[in-house]
């Protein structure tokens, strides 16, 4: 340190995972707010069924693929969240 | 100027001298009391150098020292509180020499009398509330769901039972509280800790302490013990404890 003041240490495998986690914590909250909002045009009753039928099964299997990817960067579902401090986490502790 | 200054423990009644002297106190010092009549003083010397005003402040963030202190004092506290009337003081009250310590016990002797009086034959007990995590970890341990409807429909209710969760779990929690409170002579609300504080994953409710009397401390145990495998909340009890958070430290605490 004190005589390379100027470099850093990069492993390219934490830094890999590290942007693949931000990536999947953005198409989580993406994945949630859609969800949410699927479940708010359901309630109210604007959408046929085969509609319905269709955005259900589309986002299941958005979760499914979102399941798999966690898994594979070896990440759980707590690590897709952050922390904002005052404002509390970005996305519900509880999903 | 004397090189030490007086710690005062806490204020008691009826504490036989001989009681005290084996008690090693903060720093090492031998415990003492000071008796003004109805009342005294459970105090030791300590090293002015440590505990005056500038020092102290220092020393309150060495968590080393603040740990070790803390620990001495609890023990003293501990102790005499088994078999004795004791009301705490807050950690590191300290004051010039005894002379002062007996003044101010002579100024609040009825101010101490009565807190005494209070929690004569009465313990605090802690209470925790927890809420329990809601429907989304349930759901998924469910099977696969058959049809995008169905999954949809799935989703709705976990999302709507973890929003209704918590409030629930306040809601409990209130019940909790009025039940024990019906049993306690007074009770304290403490700061609701943080999950990262606590190391608990659940989300903290209620944290308050109960000045109980002690014949009632079974049924405490049963309210508590009832509450067991509730849907929405669990609930921790501490205690009996000497009663910290009931004795009122005297004004003016500064040497």
């Amino acid at each position: 340190m004190v005589d390379r003041p100027n470099r850093i240490e990069i492993d390219k495998d934490e830094v890999r995972r590290d942007l693949m986690k931000l990536v999947l914590t953005i198409v989580e909250l993406l994945r949630q707010l859609m969800e949410r909002q699927a479940i708010r045009r359901v309630d109210q009753g604007d959408l046929t069924e085969q509609e319905e039928e269709d955005l259900g099964t589309s986002l299941m299997l958005l979760a499914e693929a979102m399941d798999e990817l966690t898994e594979q960067f070896g990440l759980t579902p707590a690590d897709l969240n952050l922390d904002l401090g005052p404002l509390g986490p970005l996305l519900p502790r509880d999903r | 100027m004397s090189d030490t200054l007086t710690y005062v423990y806490a204020i008691a009644r009826d504490v036989d001298p001989a009681a005290v002297a084996a008690l090693q106190g903060v720093g090492g010092g031998a415990v003492r009391t000071l008796d003004a009549g109805g009342v005294l003083a459970v105090v030791s010397d300590v090293d002015r150098g440590e505990f005056e005003e500038r020092a102290l402040e220092e020393r309150l963030e060495d968590l080393e020292w603040l740990a070790a202190t803390a620990r001495a004092h609890h023990h003293v506290v501990d102790t005499l509180g088994h078999d004795h009337l004791v009301a705490p003081l807050a950690l590191a009250t300290v004051y010039f020499d005894d002379d002062r310590v007996r003044a101010v016990l002579d100024e609040g002797r009825a101010t101490f009398a009565a807190v005494l009086d209070q929690l004569s034959g009465r313990a605090e007990w802690g209470v925790k509330v927890y809420g329990r995590p809601g429907g989304a970890a349930a759901a998924a341990t469910q099977e696969k769901p058959g049809s995008g409807a169905e999954y949809l429909r799935r989703r709705r209710q976990a999302l709507r039972e973890t929003d209704t969760a918590l409030d629930d779990a306040r809601d409990a929690a209130a019940e909790v509280d009025a039940a024990v409170t019906t049993l306690a002579a007074a009770s304290r609300s403490h700061r609701l800790q943080d999950a990262t504080l606590s190391g608990e994953s659940d989300p903290m409710v209620l944290n308050r302490a109960y000045l109980v009397p002690i014949d009632r401390a079974a049924d405490l145990r049963e309210v508590v013990a009832s509450l067991e495998g509730h849907p929405r909340i669990r609930v921790e009890l501490t205690g009996p404890w000497v009663p910290y958070s009931f004795a009122q430290a005297p004004e003016g605490a500064a040497p």
